[in-house]
């Protein structure tokens, strides 16, 4: 007798795989039983969704080891917990790192014993970097992403992911993609729910548009469904009775099907036990429920995607009453998040909500100043944020009416509804101060006709928002009766670690507050036709961005004492002062040079580091304009004379520095002929747009260039040899070994050809201000090679270039160039010679 | 009784004032104004740029004296605000027939 033979070993791999599928059959009996019963709704599902998540975190934990961290997320409905009879089990692995061949082994473990189980899996495999392009990925990834539950794995994957990302734009992009989304299907089944043998799925008033709603409110205002449409209840008895209809569906069809047909309509009324004596009256009982809650679903989404609020950041919405929190439990507990709602409020043009506010408002006193700037980002955030433009005095009101303003800088608490009692002042201190950035802000915002030479200086300011950081605190002193001025400055300089600011900033800050009063003194009460009254001001104030500010400062802070205290009158006393000073500092620079009597007591001489001498510094500076020690740091003057040290005849140093807002190029070399055109074609021959700039030359012969440019092209940012080509080609160029014209005439082709109508330039001769050279202003529309074409023809002129200042405003170029002409100033003559070839270079004539 | 007003450089009003109080002179009206004397303004470059500044920015101060005590008044509102430049202002003497305090309609001599 024959007899099969037994296995003499069992497979493990055979068995796991029979105790898996024995797991999934009992599931599935489970909710088979329910469904039959017409009970195959809510609770039911999430008892099959946790059957199925304990089998992925079987399979998970049977995949084998892993080399970095991964989890698995739940998707769609079976992220909601709602996983059908027959519906698609939608996965997401997310990888902590790059993707490789062991990652990709554990991924077949994984997966193929699911498809083994006859199960649909939809899945999406990522790295979490691909967070930083999730906006652009595709619109079904993006919707299914708003349920994702965590299944097994390191969950807070999910979250770097989605750190990773746009928020904003991730959630804009899936509100849109659910829009066209529901669009399409309602325009298939001809944009009405009174289907008579309707998809409980796809049909309008169905299951997607429940979901579709739900998706709208998670990612705009998860209180929208409260306050409108159907509400909650509704929908939530909508939702039960067709989650059961589908289960009764996927049941009889035994398969994903989820069209309630005329045949079946009969079945899953009896499933559902409806009453009735006939098939017909049970059944047009139970379509009518069916219509009742599809019109619930469908009032509902109409709803939402009619007041939805938009997103426009992380845990941000506008809706019609200003930008909020979506969640505020959330946004309470992370106060480095709040300054970015007042920031959407400025950028969308619209107030912080009610409910932000009151927020805010609540939970401001639990924390100190240091929460809400812990890291640089944030600092950086502040000082972005106090850029003057419309909406910012309106922001920092609310800011200051829900006491944020004062955790943030608590030195602004000590003027909090001060008073102080004078003939002139009409405000609280508080109201006085955030009314200077009101008058700010104005200026910054097409200004009235008389005003707008104002605005073109706070237009040409390269950090005006140290203006708005200098007014915050301009007046903090006054909560003394002492010397506020002082009192201001001192609490000023509390703030400055807080926000580390650097020293220029510190220094910038500290000046304006502790002299915000002077300039109105000396405009207002001193003889400024008096050029010595100007020229001691001059020196004061040192160079024009510091003017400008001070200036600025002053006509923001007279017009918030009261309406009546900036008259037409004040303004001109002021502009007067302002154009005097600005002509004294760029026009008569050149004849204050650094003598040896003011490098005696000078602590940049006397402490010098210790690789250089007094000796060696002083040397350096004599000679100098003054006006060099006020443009440049100590650090950087000393790198001047330690390069000066050893500079042969014949050579050129040059490095570049990256700074917040582009890029600096230093230059120290001898003169030649063409020296300064030279440099500045270069700098626009790799497409550099030249904003400010310093060339000053030193009686020796020595000259310090300084330009600070942008690189529009990115060139230096995405080349690594970028700098060293630079440099080179500066180094050739200078030295004469390559010739800049022909590398520059292609781009200064392509840019003429883009330039835009502009104005009529304007070139002024100047031999009267200084006494040493002959003083061109130029001012025309700003052009690539612009100041490589100027200053090449005042060389070919037989112009030296001793002294330049460039500078811009918006488009406009403001460029002063000291000459001389084999060293005196030029004659009558020569002046007239070079303001034509000028004339004829700006117009494009030559 | 005189009506006198002056011209004068907006610093120089303090110290008119101050003059004006030593001769027991305490009530005046002090008006910002612009305008020009015969220079007609003059011209001023900014940027590379001329723009005539025409109206200069001066001070107007007006006192009601006594007749006996107008040349003292003058004098002192001349020694104050003058510099010596062009531009100091100018002082006018206007006769003052009557004048009478609103508050009580009271007619003063």
């Amino acid at each position: 007798m024959s007899s099969e033979p037994h296995p003499t070993a069992t497979d493990p791999r055979q068995e796991a795989r029979a105790a898996r599928t024995s797991r999934l059959e009992a599931a599935r009996g489970e909710l088979a039983e329910a469904s039959g019963r017409g009970e195959g709704g809510r609770h039911a599902m999430r008892q099959y969704s946790h059957r199925m998540d304990a089998l992925i975190q079987q399979l998970y934990a049977d995949a084998g080891s892993l080399t970095q961290s991964v989890a698995v997320f739940a998707l769609g409905g079976y992220g909601r917990r709602e996983l059908c009879l027959h519906s698609d089990v939608d996965l997401l692995v997310l990888f902590a790192g790059v993707i490789g061949p062991d990652d990709e082994r554990f991924l077949h473990a994984f997966l193929n014993p699911l498809w083994d189980l006859g199960l649909t899996i939809g899945h999406h495999v990522r790295e979490v970097q691909e967070g930083a392009g999730l906006e652009g990925d595709n619109s079904e990834f993006l919707l299914a992403l708003t349920d994702a539950r965590p299944v097994v794995g390191d969950a807070t994957l999910l979250d770097q992911f989605l750190a990773a990302s746009d928020v904003a734009r991730t959630n804009t992009r899936t509100l849109e993609a659910l829009k066209a989304l529901i669009a399409e299907r309602h325009a298939r089944f001809n944009d009405t729910f009174y289907q008579l043998e309707p998809d409980v799925k796809e049909a309008p008033g169905g299951l997607r548009d429940l979901f579709g709603a739900q998706t709208v409110a998670k990612l705009s205002d998860p209180a929208l469904l409260t306050n409108g449409g159907a509400g909650t209840r509704a929908l939530e008895d909508a939702e039960e009775f067709l989650l059961r209809v589908r289960s009764v569906l996927h049941l009889e069809a035994g398969r994903h099907h989820n069209v309630l047909s005329h045949e079946v309509q009969e079945r899953v009324a009896d499933r559902l036990g409806y009453a009735g004596s006939t098939p017909s009256q049970r059944v047009e009982r139970f379509m009518g429920d069916y219509f009742r809650h599809a019109r619930a679903i469908d009032r509902s989404l109409r709803f939402a995607l009619k007041a939805a609020p938009a997103p426009i950041g992380k845990n941000l919405v506008k809706g019609a009453d200003g930008v909020r929190f979506i969640d505020t439990r959330v946004a309470a507990e992370r106060p480095e998040t709040w300054l970015a709602l007042f920031q959407a409020a400025i950028d969308e043009a619209c107030p912080v909500a009610d409910d932000a506010l009151a927020c805010v408002g609540q939970n401001a006193g639990r924390f100190a100043p240091e929460a809400f700037f812990p890291t640089k980002a944030h600092r950086e955030a502040l000082l972005h944020f106090l850029k003057p433009r419309p909406g910012l005095y309106a922001r920092l009101s609310e800011m200051h009416d829900c006491e944020l303003l004062g955790q943030m800088l608590p030195e602004f608490k000590a003027i909090n509804c001060r008073v102080v009692r004078d003939f002139y002042h009409k405000y609280t201190v508080d109201e006085h101060t955030l009314l200077t950035i009101r008058n700010l802000e104005r200026l910054a915002n097409r200004p009235s006709r008389e005003r707008e030479r104002f605005g073109r200086l706070l237009n040409e300011l390269q950090a005006p928002e140290l203006l708005v950081l200098s007014l915050l605190y301009h007046d903090v002193g006054k909560w003394t009766d002492d010397d506020h001025t002082l009192e201001s400055a001192k609490m000023a300089r509390q703030m400055f670690d807080r926000l580390d600011l650097d020293a220029e900033q510190r220094a910038e800050v500290d000046f304006l507050v502790r002299e915000h009063i002077k300039m109105s003194l000396v405009a207002f009460r001193r003889d400024t036709e008096d050029p010595e009254i100007v020229r001691q001001f001059a020196q004061f104030v040192g160079v024009e961005e510091r003017l400008k500010m001070l200036c600025l400062m002053t006509l923001a802070d007279v017009e918030a004492v009261s309406r009546e205290t900036l008259t037409p009158w004040k303004e001109e006393l002021l502009w007067r002062l302002y154009v005097d000073t600005y002509n004294h500092l760029t026009l008569t620079y050149g004849d204050e040079v650094i003598g040896s009597e003011q490098l005696l007591h000078s602590a940049l001489v006397d402490q010098p580091p210790a690789d250089l001498s007094a000796g060696e510094v002083a040397s350096f500076l004599e000679g100098l304009p003054r006006r060099y020690v006020q443009l440049f740091s100590r650090e950087a003057i000393y790198k001047h004379v330690q390069v000066s040290r050893d500079l042969a005849p014949d050579s050129v140093n040059a490095w570049l520095t990256r700074v917040d807002s582009g890029w600096e190029l230093t230059v120290l070399t001898h003169d030649r002929p063409f020296l300064f055109s030279n440099i500045a074609g270069v700098l626009s021959s790799y497409g550099m747009d030249i904003l400010r700039g310093f060339a000053f030359t030193k009686p020796t012969g020595l000259i310090v260039d300084m330009f600070h440019f942008t690189d529009d092209e990115r060139f230096l940012e995405l080349n690594d040899e970028g700098e060293a080509e630079l440099l080179k080609t500066l180094r050739d160029v200078v030295l004469g070994r390559m010739n800049i014209a022909a590398r520059l005439r292609g781009r200064e082709q392509g840019a003429f050809r883009r330039r835009l109508p502009g104005f009529a330039p304007v070139v002024h001769c100047d031999n009267e201000s200084s006494r040493r050279y002959t003083i061109l202003e130029i001012v025309a529309e700003d052009a690539l090679g612009l100041l490589y074409r100027v200053s090449r023809a005042m060389s070919e002129s037989g112009c030296d270039v001793d002294l330049v200042l460039i500078g811009t405003e918006g488009r406009r170029a403001i460029d002063v160039f000291h000459l001389t002409r084999e060293g005196v100033k030029l004659t009558p003559d020569q002046q007239l010679e070079i303001t034509g070839n000028l004339q004829r270079v700006l117009e494009g004539r030559s | 009784m005189k009506l006198i007003k002056a011209i004068v450089r907006p610093n120089k009003v303090d110290e008119v004032k101050a003059a004006l109080e030593k001769l027991q002179i305490s009530g005046m009206t002090v008006t910002e104004v612009r305008g020009h004397g015969k220079q007609k303004g003059h011209t001023a470059i900014y940027r590379g740029q001329e723009y005539n500044v025409s109206l200069l920015p001066k001070m107007e101060i007006e006192v009601v004296v006594p007749d006996s005590m107008a040349d003292d008044a003058i004098k002192a509102i001349i020694a104050s605000a003058r510099t010596g430049e062009i531009g100091d202002g100018r002082v006018f003497v206007i006769p003052v027939l009557e004048s009478y305090k609103i508050r009580t309609g009271e007619r003063e001599s």
